[in-house]
């Protein structure tokens, strides 16, 4: 085989050079056409039609105790705050792209994950739309929610971004964005479903509608987000844990809310002026019925010297219908350890190695949720009557 | 003898404004000039159009070059590391891809002089009738 394609080109130039000598000099001209035509499409394909870029995070953490925030115990592995993913962009015509990402993450055995399986089309330079998976914009950070590299902290604060766990949808969006003299306005509206096993339940989301818009000068940027949707909650661990009590529950026990309608709302702003990065949002989720209705806040600043940008986070989180949870799943187990309310605080920073690579390393104390540890062990806060934790971190996030 | 010394003397003075200066360049065929904010939010993402409407296909050069350095010190006020944080943040929420980077001034020229709605910058010394200057930041 390998002999045939080298002895062809040859017999063609033999037979070539005898028959048609006269045309040499067009001949080898088209050929140098088509030769450039070719390397052009080669080149064309390389650059722009298919682009794969990729992100990492491992590292360490570690917690004083077994309160579990965060997921975090006194015994945790690498691998729990390991990720790859990778993403293709494939653009189909200069208007339209396929956007693919695919996760690996440690504490899931590293079975990816399809995160992003989009089309966009970009009509106008000022109208983007969307359909197929993508992520739930709930907050400021929520599409880059595990691009590490790209967050100023070792992992985002979790008053805001721990109380809900869907991260995903499926369905379309609409982003238009106005460009002023110096500033953008961008509204965005989506629609669509979600069907997601999160680490302490299985959620769906029935008719999803919701809303962000957001105003940047490039220097401040203002944000609100408005979401509805019919909600079902399916308590995963809490009947993981009862079972490995050896509690049976009868059937329904888990099940927190039943096509039940919750709304979701947010605002938060960020500055940035290369030296200081000031971010802060606000959230309330809302659903009917016994399942959780939580405040939450948190404003965090950071300062950048050099390579090193050391942060300060505080963070408050709360649920607000306490007193509609007063019946209980079984007899020894009432509805209000669902409740939630706790005070954090971060101190850390992210020490830009190499453009592409950066170490965080965070300290965060948790306190403030001995009489309503929702989120956390419940069972092992209320038995051995702890009233606080400290997580530490050491991350390493790179991008390429 | 005097004249030689002359041109030493005018070349000498005309060095620094010609040796080190960053210019933003366009294709023949684009606008003939841009202002410094429609570069910036072309080089940020921020718009995909050149002041006529063509798509804008902008350009860079590698991480750690002196020229780039310059360019996004006026233009971006971001250093390489935000820079990479910035598009990281982008490319992973499928907002954009960061711009073709080049190797050199010469690569650099000759894709800006090959592409119809290509923007790119280098210094001023390397500017030829191949491309046009489009702003001095």
């Amino acid at each position: 085989m390998k002999t045939y394609f080298r002895v062809a080109p040859l017999a063609l130039a033999i037979s070539a050079g005898g028959a048609v000598a006269q045309s040499n000099d067009e001949a080898v001209a088209q050929m140098q056409q088509q030769l450039n035509s070719m390397q052009q499409q080669l080149n064309s394909v390389k650059n722009d039609r298919v682009r794969f870029n990729g992100f990492f995070s491992t590292g360490y953490s570690r917690a004083s105790n077994d309160v579990g925030f965060t997921g975090v115990s006194e015994d945790s592995s690498v691998g729990d705050q390991s990720l790859l993913a990778l993403q293709g962009t494939f653009d189909v015509t200069e208007k339209s792209q396929a956007v693919m990402q695919l996760v690996g993450r440690g504490y899931e055995d590293w079975e990816p994950v399809i995160e992003w399986a989009y089309l966009s089309h970009r009509p106008t330079n000022n109208l983007q739309l969307r359909a197929g998976k993508m992520r739930l914009p709930f907050f400021m950070y929520s599409d880059s929610l595990e691009v590490g590299y790209s967050q100023p902290w070792a992992r985002p604060p979790q008053s805001v971004y721990g109380p809900i766990e869907s991260t995903s949808y499926v369905g379309a969006d609409a982003t238009y964005t106005i460009n002023l003299d110096n500033s953008a306005i961008t509204t965005q509206a989506f629609t669509g479903f979600n069907d997601q096993n999160t680490r302490s339940a299985t959620t769906e989301f029935r008719n999803l509608i919701g809303s962000t818009v957001s105003w940047t000068d490039y220097l401040w940027t203002v944000r609100a987000v408005a979401v509805t949707t019919e909600a079902t909650v399916e308590a995963t661990r809490l009947a993981e844990r009862a079972a490995s009590f050896g509690i049976q529950l009868p059937p329904g026990t888990t099940t927190l809310a039943d096509s039940d309608r919750a709304n979701f709302f947010g605002v938060g702003f960020s500055y940035d002026d290369g030296t200081w990065q000031v971010i802060s949002e606000v959230t309330r989720s809302e659903v009917d019925g016994r399942f959780t209705d939580t405040d939450s806040a948190y404003i965090s600043a950071g300062r950048r010297f050099g390579s090193w940008t050391p942060y300060l986070a505080i963070g408050w989180s709360e649920t607000q219908d306490d007193d509609e949870r007063t019946g209980e799943f079984l007899p020894t187990v009432p509805e209000a350890i669902l409740n939630t309310r706790r005070d954090e605080y971060s101190v850390g920073t992210r020490w830009d190695i190499t453009p592409g690579v950066a170490i965080k390393m965070d300290v965060t104390h948790v306190r403030g949720f001995e009489d309503a540890p929702g989120g956390l062990n419940q069972d092992y806060v209320l038995v051995n009557e702890k009233n606080s934790t400290n997580v530490y971190t050491l991350k390493l996030d790179s991008a390429f | 003898m005097s004249k030689y010394s002359l041109t030493l003397l005018a070349s000498l003075l005309a060095s620094p404004i010609a040796m080190a200066e960053v210019v933003v360049i366009g294709h023949t065929a684009g606008p003939d000039s841009i202002t410094q904010n429609q570069v910036r939010d072309i080089y940020l993402n921020r718009s995909q159009e050149l002041p006529d409407g063509q798509k804008a296909k902008a350009f860079e050069l590698p991480e750690g070059n002196g020229t780039r350095g310059e360019f996004h010190g006026k233009v971006t006020g971001r250093n390489d590391a935000q820079l990479k944080a910035f598009w990281s943040q982008q490319v992973f929420t499928g907002r954009g891809q960061p711009p073709e980077e080049h190797a050199n001034a010469a690569a650099m020229k000759a894709t800006v002089a090959s592409t119809p709605g290509a923007i790119g910058y280098i210094d001023s010394a390397d500017v030829d009738s191949s491309v046009k200057v489009i702003l001095t930041p």
